[in-house]
């Protein structure tokens, strides 16, 4: 609980508010810190997605494959391999991730490699990525140096 | 840079209609309007320029629109502006966030 140390110098200036209300403050911040940590990889949080950023992401570790079908509300990391069909509110694809089969999110960050059909709202394509397939989007960000083939259609 | 030395250079100003082939050896700037084949070795696309044909270059840069085919052996960059749509071929892309892209992507050099 480092956070409550470091914080404490600023709340002894506040000495007229309760104990109750800065301990309430000092969870709301490091709700925060959390949320904006996990999230990072993201590139878009505004306010009207953060009741979903604030739920926690699910993980595939690197190593780990999975074959099937996931399905997600919230926040999927893959940083492991996954043969399927995906559809969550939002998936990232690390730089170790690979992803085989079809895939539909609201927002799609892109560093590792992707395979198959794509569909998305706010695609973001890393420098190191490889995507191949058809991809239908509203926004899309390409990096220099990613490395993209297929359709696009922009929706 | 282009205003320093224009030779070999084509301006396309804007309202400017331009119809056929065109073998540009240094920079080709677009700001009206091109229907045909453009080569160029650097090709600028200003935000009102449209290019509706073949499109092909070392380095292009995309702010206004470009229809049917482009190609470009070294870099590709789509800004915020820019609208691309048929068959593109690219070495290294860039595309900046509100770009349009619509058609099919072939990377030139896939294993390299």
């Amino acid at each position: 609980m480092s956070i409550f140390s470091k914080n404490t110098p600023a709340t002894e200036n506040e000495s007229s508010t309760s104990n109750e209300e800065v301990t309430q403050e000092q969870v709301a911040q490091e709700d925060f810190v959390a949320s904006t940590s996990a999230t990072e990889q993201v590139t878009r949080v505004d306010s009207s997605s953060r009741s979903s950023v604030l739920t926690k992401p699910s993980i595939i570790s690197e190593g780990f494959t999975f074959e099937g079908t996931i399905t997600s509300d919230g926040v999927l990391n893959i940083a492991g391999t996954v043969r399927g069909k995906i559809t969550a509110k939002s998936v990232l694809i690390d730089s170790s991730g690979q992803v085989d089969g079809e895939l539909n999110s609201e927002q799609l960050v892109i560093k590792g490699q992707l395979k198959g059909d794509v569909n998305c709202d706010d695609l973001n394509v890393g420098p190191l990525a490889h995507v191949d397939g058809n991809i239908s989007y509203k926004y899309i960000h390409i990096q220099r140096g990613g490395r993209v083939a297929g359709k696009f259609i922009k929706n | 840079m282009a205003e320093v030395n224009q030779q070999g250079c084509l301006f396309v100003g804007e309202g400017v209609v331009l119809k056929g082939n065109f073998e540009v050896p240094d920079i080709a700037s677009i700001s009206g309007t091109v229907e045909g084949e453009l080569t160029a070795k650097q090709v600028l696309i200003e935000a009102t320029g449209t290019v509706r044909g073949k499109l092909t270059g070392e380095s292009i840069d995309i702010r206004g629109e470009v229809n049917e085919y482009v190609s470009s052996s070294r870099s590709l960059i789509i800004r915020s502006t820019g609208k691309v749509t048929g068959s593109i071929n690219y070495s290294e892309i860039e595309i900046e966030k509100g770009g349009h892209l619509h058609g099919d992507l072939h990377n030139l050099n896939p294993h390299s």
